[in-house]
């Protein structure tokens, strides 16, 4: 007889790796054989584990219709034993599996609408923080704006993407028929962060990337206007950086300021 | 750890996100709510919003499936200190998890795996039990699962394995009625035996469900309505067990609120018949 450790290990590599060893501590059913109903077993794990990763990646399932998408999870589900307490985690390598397996690296895009989806789940239930709101920037004086410095929502997460994932995971939402894949001339920097309870996502001009990813890094509001001025050129800048900033705050994408000496 | 049976709540609903605002705008038929605990071990957003408001207004149970109590492996004290602090946050009046195992050495097989019926799995599941009951500091209750598989090791009926659980390590049991009766079938023995088989004054709950009927074996689905043979264990389980908090499970195909409400009515009705209007709401 097993011990409990043995039979409970042998009853795991039955789920995971198809070894038949733990049929021998089972008995048939007066209906069914053994081997039958491990099965059930080793169904529901697959099964149960593709249908997390189809509500998690709702627009890539779209994307690459039943079958493909019942390829891509059979491979991943293979290549990453769900080793976290909540579901909700099992999916969390896709973008990077879909990045380097031989199976699905030729098309770009995919690992970039799951880095997409994954970014959005994140950001659903990710840390609270009350937003940023205009009106205590307002009561900063003028000559104080140039110390300010910014605090991203907990939420917040720049990616970039190389494809137009961004345009056919909004057409996959829309129910509507996505565009034709291709790479981008330039890289597209986009914002993902929840607003209230949605979570949504902005892509950000080259100019705009540059100054968040300075504010988010903790550089002050003069110094980003600096910035601004160099990379787009003097004229309006502080007038840009301005606007990016009240575009950030409308939209929730900031918790906090904070004065540097 | 002395503590008082928990309360009979009545009947009540697992929350599902496909009903928050239905719940919240509307004042649907229900007592309470069973929250799937790991589904709001996070960190903000409108989880753990929903699930604050729905606290304010409803007594409210927590139900896990990842302690893996009868797991060989050690058992995962982050998993447990993030227990705790749910626990903190929604003061359930109880909290469950399954008399299962999920997974050996770090995996997750996010299923609920059956032990084998012996002295050695026994003497390991009371011994952890009572580990998480300390760090907790309160009893946890522990359902039945459905089985597909039988061990030739096992050494006593499920029920009696049950029994010795609860007894020796002084928790609670969810008495899940469609579990029961899904095992029985898959088995070849009586739910009636097991039914009389627990001990009545440790069940302070009872899930109702459907399932998938495969001919051969019953897979417990949770993805259909309740089934005729199903409530009428429930009704057997009523008159044997007395009042016991009741809620219709369903995970799967998950239909309007409005019809999940209309199944906890007939529950309703099958108590009221069994155990008469005055008692039953004497015991509310």
């Amino acid at each position: 007889m097993s011990s409990l450790k043995d039979l409970q290990e042998s009853f795991q590599r039955g789920i995971l790796a198809g070894d038949d060893t733990i049929l021998a501590e089972i008995k048939d059913s007066a209906k069914e054989d053994r081997k039958m109903l491990f099965g059930v077993y080793r169904h529901a794990y697959v099964a149960r584990l593709a249908e997390v990763l189809a509500d998690d990646y709702e627009q890539l399932h779209a994307y690459l219709g039943d079958a493909g998408f019942a390829r891509f999870a059979k491979s991943y589900i293979a290549a990453h034993p769900s080793d976290r307490k909540s579901a909700r985690d099992f999916g969390r390598h896709v973008p990077e599996f879909l990045k380097v397996d031989a199976g699905f690296n030729k098309h770009p895009e995919l690992a970039e609408i799951a880095s997409l989806e994954k970014a959005l789940a994140d950001a659903f239930d990710g840390l609270d923080a009350a937003p940023l709101k205009l009106a205590r920037l307002a009561g900063i004086a003028p000559e104080l704006w140039t110390k300010l410095a910014f605090t991203p929502h907990p939420t917040a997460h720049r990616l970039t993407v190389t494809t137009n994932a961004a345009d056919i995971w909004t057409a996959l939402r829309e129910e509507a028929a996505p565009p034709q894949a291709r790479l981008l001339p330039e890289p597209q920097a986009i914002l993902v962060w929840r607003q209230d309870v949605t979570a949504r996502f902005r892509t950000l001009g080259s100019e705009e990337a540059m100054m968040w990813d300075e504010a988010a890094a903790g550089t002050r509001f003069g110094v980003l206007c600096e910035m601004v001025a160099t990379f787009g050129g003097e004229e309006g800048a502080d007038f840009r950086a301005a606007t990016y900033l009240k575009d950030w705050v409308d939209m929730e994408s900031l918790a906090d300021c904070r004065l540097l000496p | 750890m002395a503590a008082a049976k928990p309360p009979f709540l009545g009947f009540g609903l697992g929350l599902r996100p496909q009903h928050y605002s239905e719940i919240l705008n509307g004042s649907p038929a229900v007592d309470w709510f069973e929250v799937l605990s790991e589904n709001y071990m996070v960190e903000g957003g409108q989880p753990l919003r929903m699930l604050d408001k729905i606290c304010e207004r409803y007594p409210v149970v927590m139900h896990g499936v990842s302690l893996s109590i009868a797991s060989t492996s050690p058992l995962d004290l982050d998993y447990l200190t993030r227990l705790k602090a749910l626990v903190a946050r929604v003061n359930p009046k109880w909290i469950s998890d399954h008399l299962c195992w999920t997974g050996v050495h770090g995996v997750n097989l996010h299923d609920l795996l059956p032990v084998p019926y012996t002295r050695e799995a026994l003497d390991h599941v009371v011994d952890r039990v009572s580990q998480v009951q300390d760090f907790l500091g309160r009893r946890l209750t522990l359902e039945n699962v459905s089985s597909y598989v039988t061990f030739g090791q096992s050494e006593m009926t499920e029920w009696e394995f049950v029994s010795e659980v609860a007894n020796r390590a002084d928790c609670w049991l969810l008495f899940d009625v469609n579990n029961v009766y899904v095992s029985a079938y898959n088995h070849g023995f009586s739910a009636d035996d097991f039914l009389h088989g627990v001990p009545r004054d440790r069940v302070v709950q009872f899930h109702v469900a459907g399932h998938s009927h495969e001919e051969s074996h019953i897979v417990d689905t949770h993805d259909h309505p309740v089934c005729d043979e199903v409530w009428d264990l429930y009704r057997a389980a009523v008159a044997h067990f007395g009042p016991v908090s009741t809620m219709i499970e369903r995970d799967d195909n998950i239909p309007p609120l409005a019809e999940l409400v209309e199944e906890l009515d007939h529950a309703r009705g099958i108590a009221s018949e069994v155990l008469g209007a005055p008692q039953l709401a004497a015991a509310e």
